[in-house]
């Protein structure tokens, strides 16, 4: 049992490491790319040696791309701030719809209850190319292409069941015995709802929100056939570096170093509130 | 069958950035052959810990642990010769209950009738018997807690271990299943550890009890010897039901000798004790009183009563003398109601003093009558 | 009149019946203990008490109004729950506040009223606490004192001993009739523990099969329990019953044949006779004199904290439970293993064989 020897920890720790290396590889390649001239990165063979520069940052937060002799405006910022618009409304008005309704699903059995549930979920199962072109026309007809709240509505089919079925799961895990105590004390279902089974399910609903909204940054083809550049986010943004002239491999780098950077900070706020349900418990067993 | 020895037996955890935690510190305790003991404790105190290094699901940390002159420290569980109960059952799901109960015994190649015999015997022992061909997710939580005891029981290992093994029973049972296994243990001389928390389950089954708690051992005694003659504060305090009242007093020089003063009673509390015993007057003291010892009806002090609680085969009260409580237990019914001022006596033999910094036992009216 | 009635209460969920007309009145004051065995449906009856579910028929009045169909804020009752049900993220003080801002109380007087309630539970020191930090027994307490704080008219308690451990649980026990006698309330009490609800209840309901088959004093439930599941609820160890024959007023216990007076001349019948195990006295070395008893063996003794039990087999093989003192129980267990089982005719009860119900022998 007893297996501290030094050998077996240096073992573990190069084994470790090997692992580490293997699944970090991609985002460390990129890192580096961004920082690099596409004359260094297409320079056979590779090497990790190379001068850095900003030059890739530079161009895109200024909107101009320069590649093989000619410039390119290009909006990769308000590519950046669409995305954030879209993935952080939608999220918002998932939590909104979402949660009651998992609440609904979680503590009342109701007729069709189940049915209604597992067709949210199915939306998720169905190809979104297959929707796509009667969506296009319906939008085009109703004034809803190019429009944020166009694509807000239809991202709710990406949103909406993630949160709904997380968030079910997490009131379901919440001992009903303490809502009925507080119904009980003389509180309104209203109050219940928002003063206990809320906070108490907050664990589920944060990890559920960050879930929902990193679908929503990462959505393409929604936004490729559903609004134009106005409304574009950054994940069709980036098709303008593969221009006539080549692919932009360094402003390509750069640019999804930019655009991971809003859902990682939002991933390490939240992170207090993931942690923070889990030591709750005042109901035994 | 053998005697289980337990040398300096300590047990420390180090969870990883975490303070090392000891769960059982220098564990001393000598169980002879075919003898029932009974480690018991509160969650948190040391027994499961030690019921594992038994059998040897955790590693001793320090000290050694023999099973009849066999050193078990480096064996595998497997090797022990041990029998287990387990308090979460752990039946084998895709097997039967008879199965189950028969698994070891079939391991060993035992001849087909016999184990036949067994089972049924066994299966009779804990009440199975109809239950037998069924698959343990089918039954009962307390109808699997009997097969996980049959499976234990059935196996003639040199030392069975039984975890909390009546904490699923239904209440009605209990009595006549204690007394079964007991009768059944004791029939066939086998050595026997039972860890619980249920001092009933204890003080029935066993022939000697290791209390333990915070991860040492407070008292390893007999049934008989915890109640009356109790080794400190905490073993005072937590055997018996209800237990013992305990009350901060004085030791005292009266006329016919040492006595000693509750002042929270005021001048109401005052007993002596014989000329025998050697205590210095003004000495701080926990005074024990045993609630059994307690005789309301007659007798030279008076107490309010406040509570009285008639169980159906003795009576729980719970008195006031000037504001300090006292808890009496009488075997019969007891004609008093909340209110009423009663006279009680406090036989000499229901009489422990505790030493006030150390809770060691200075004083036992027992050890004085006996 | 009486301040709880529980009116001809009909409940099942799905083709599985829990209550079958169940009826009970409960007076002003007064504190009823609930016993019966798991799974009769105790923690459903609370709950439709409650509001937290609605009966299909029948009709529940608290102090005079009908409270069928109202939410459960709207009945003004406490409850403490088995699993505590405490807010966590709530201090203890809130959870004990709760009530009270529920009924718009002002601050200080909230303040007043958690304060004095936390006092005679003994939980002052721990208000600040969150749930987490509370030991089993002060969570218990916490629990107990949302439920009384508000002055609630009635207090339905689910088992509220049930997961603290024995000490607390003894301690409590002895608190518990004061604590409720200082707030007037009506309560009632549901328990696994049949010692629990003799300590505790001014009556006892024993609940069994869909309704309450016995509500009497402590006393009268246990000496005369109206069918085989109530004598057999009440009693540790458990009362011993045989399957007999009652016939010119003679019943055999285990082949002992035994006078009943009372029974003269009534027509043969099969019945089961059931004696307690302090009913049964053990005699050895010629002790039992001229009385005639049941030859038996002594086959284990087991102590307990006030007596012991002593497992007896007859010649056939029957097992017999009887209890006596820890200081004869010693004697017993050294002597020798031959003894006669004793056992007066006024101490044995008499239950029909078909329906469990109570045969009267006086």
């Amino acid at each position: 049992m007893q297996h501290t020897s030094w050998h077996w920890r240096l073992f573990k720790g190069i084994c470790l490491a090997l692992i580490s290396l293997f699944f970090l590889f991609p985002i460390l390649w990129v890192l580096l790319m961004s920082f690099q001239t596409n004359e260094d990165i297409l320079r056979v063979p590779p090497s990790p040696f190379f001068t850095p520069t900003l030059d890739n940052y530079r161009a895109l937060i200024a909107g101009e791309l320069t590649g093989a002799g000619s410039t390119l405006k290009i909006a990769y910022m308000k590519n950046i701030w669409n995305s954030f618009v879209l993935s952080a409304c939608s999220v918002l008005l998932s939590l909104l719809l979402g949660v009651p309704a998992a609440y609904a699903f979680a503590r009342y059995r109701f007729r069709l209850g189940e049915n209604i549930a597992f067709t949210l979920l199915s939306f998720r199962f169905a190809p979104p190319l297959l929707v796509l072109l009667p969506l296009l026309l319906y939008f085009q007809d109703l004034g809803l292409y190019d429009t944020y709240f166009g694509l807000i509505w239809v991202y709710q089919l990406i949103t909406l069941p993630l949160i709904l079925w997380i968030v079910r799961g997490y009131f379901e895990d919440v001992s009903p015995d303490i809502e009925h105590a507080y119904r009980i004390d003389g509180h309104s279902w209203l109050r219940s709802f928002l003063k206990i089974a809320v906070p108490l399910a907050r664990p589920g609903i944060a990890a559920a929100a960050l879930l929902a909204f990193i679908f929503a940054w990462n959505n393409f083809v929604f936004a490729l056939i559903l609004g134009s550049s106005d409304v574009q986010p950054v994940t069709v943004g980036a098709l303008a570096f593969i221009t006539a002239s080549g692919i932009q491999y360094g402003q390509i780098a750069a640019g999804l170093v930019l655009s991971v950077i809003p859902t990682f900070v939002l991933a390490l706020v939240m992170q207090r509130y993931l942690v923070e349900g889990l030591s709750l418990g005042a109901v035994k067993g | 069958m053998a005697d289980l020895m337990l040398n300096s037996v300590t047990k420390i955890y180090r969870p990883r950035g975490r303070e090392a935690v000891r769960a059982v510190s220098g564990l001393d305790m000598a169980v002879g052959d075919g003898e029932i003991i009974a480690l018991l404790g509160s969650s948190g105190c040391g027994k499961t810990s030690t019921l594992r290094m038994i059998t040897g699901f955790e590693a001793v940390s320090e000290g050694s642990i023999s099973l009849g002159g066999r050193r078990l420290n480096e064996l595998r569980p497997a090797e022990r010769n041990v029998a287990m109960a387990f308090e979460g059952y752990s039946l084998y799901p895709p097997l039967t209950v008879r199965d189950n109960v028969a698994f070891a015994l079939l391991r060993e190649r035992a001849p087909r009738e016999e184990v036949v015999r067994k089972v049924a015997e066994v299966a009779e022992l804990v009440g199975i018997a109809d239950s037998l061909d069924r698959f343990p997710s089918t039954i009962s939580s307390g109808q699997q807690q009997r097969a996980s005891l049959a499976r234990a029981l059935i196996r003639p290992a040199a030392l069975h271990l039984l975890d909390e093994p009546m904490s699923q029973l239904e209440p009605q049972v209990r009595a006549i299943l204690r007394a079964r296994i007991k009768e059944w243990l004791k029939d066939r001389g086998m050595t026997a550890v039972v860890v619980t928390h249920d001092q009933t389950d204890a003080i029935a089954l066993a022939d000697r009890i290791a209390v333990m708690e915070a991860s040492r051992l407070m008292q390893f005694a007999t049934p008989a010897e915890l109640r009356e003659r109790p080794a400190n504060l905490f073993v005072a305090s937590f055997i018996g039901e209800p237990p013992m009242n305990l009350i901060e007093a004085e030791v005292a020089v009266g006329a016919s000798g040492p006595r000693v003063v509750a002042p929270a009673a005021g001048s109401a509390l005052t007993l002596d004790l014989p000329q025998t015993a050697a205590l210095p007057a003004g000495h701080r003291v926990w005074l024990g009183l045993s609630p059994r010892h307690l005789a309301v009806g007659q007798g030279p002090h008076r107490a309010e009563v406040m509570v009285n609680q008639w169980l159906g085969d003795q009576t729980h009260l719970a008195l006031e003398i000037d504001g300090l409580p006292l808890t009496a237990v009488a075997a019969g019914m007891v004609d008093a109601v909340p209110g009423e001022v009663v006279p009680f006596a406090v036989e000499p033999r229901g009489i422990h003093l505790f030493d006030c910094a150390e809770g060691a036992a200075i004083y036992h009216g027992s050890a004085e009558a006996a | 009149m009486s301040f709880l009635i529980l009116d001809r209460l009909t409940k099942s969920f799905g083709a599985l019946k829990i209550f079958d007309g169940l009826s009970l009145s409960v007076n002003r004051g007064e504190t009823v203990a609930i016993c019966s065995p798991s799974g009769s449906g105790k923690t459903l009856l609370l709950r439709l008490i409650a509001g937290i579910y609605e009966p299909d028929a029948g009709e529940i009045v608290i102090d005079g109004r009908p409270v069928t169909g109202l939410a459960p804020d709207a009945r003004g009752i406490g409850m403490a729950f088995q699993n505590f049900a405490l807010y966590p993220h709530l201090s203890a003080f809130e959870n004990i506040a709760s009530p009270l801002r529920a009924r718009s109380v002002a601050a200080p007087e909230i303040e007043r009223r958690v304060r004095r309630v936390a006092e005679i539970l003994k939980i002052g020191h721990v208000l600040q606490h969150l749930p987490r930090e509370l030991s089993n027994g002060q969570k218990q307490r916490t629990a107990l004192a949302r439920a009384i704080v508000a002055d609630a008219r009635l207090l339905l308690l689910d088992d509220p001993l049930r997961n603290v451990d024995a000490k607390l649980r003894y301690e409590m026990r002895q608190e518990l009739p004061r604590v409720l006698r200082e707030f007037e309330a009506t309560v009632l009490y549901v328990t696994q523990d049949f010692r629990e609800a003799m300590a505790l209840g001014q009556r006892i309901g024993v609940l069994c099969d869909g309704g309450f088959v016995q509500v009497d004093r402590p006393q009268r439930i246990y000496s005369d329990p109206s069918t085989i599941e109530v004598a057999r609820l009440f009693g540790d160890p458990t009362i011993n019953l045989y399957d007999s024959q009652l016939a010119d007023g003679v019943v055999s216990l285990l082949g002992l044949g035994l006078a009943l007076p009372g029974c003269a001349g009534a027509a043969r019948r099969p019945c089961r006779v059931a004696v307690r195990p302090e009913h049964v006295q053990i005699a050895v070395n010629g002790e039992a004199g001229e009385r005639a008893g049941l030859p038996v063996t002594i086959e284990a003794v087991t102590p307990l904290n006030q007596n012991a039990v002593l497992l007896l087999h007859t010649a056939a093989g029957d097992e017999l439970l009887a209890t006596t003192t820890l200081q004869r129980a010693e004697a017993l267990a050294c002597g020798p293993r031959e003894a006669v089982a004793l056992v007066r005719p006024e101490h044995l009860l008499l239950f029909d064989r078909a329906t469990g119900a109570r045969i009267r022998t006086d």
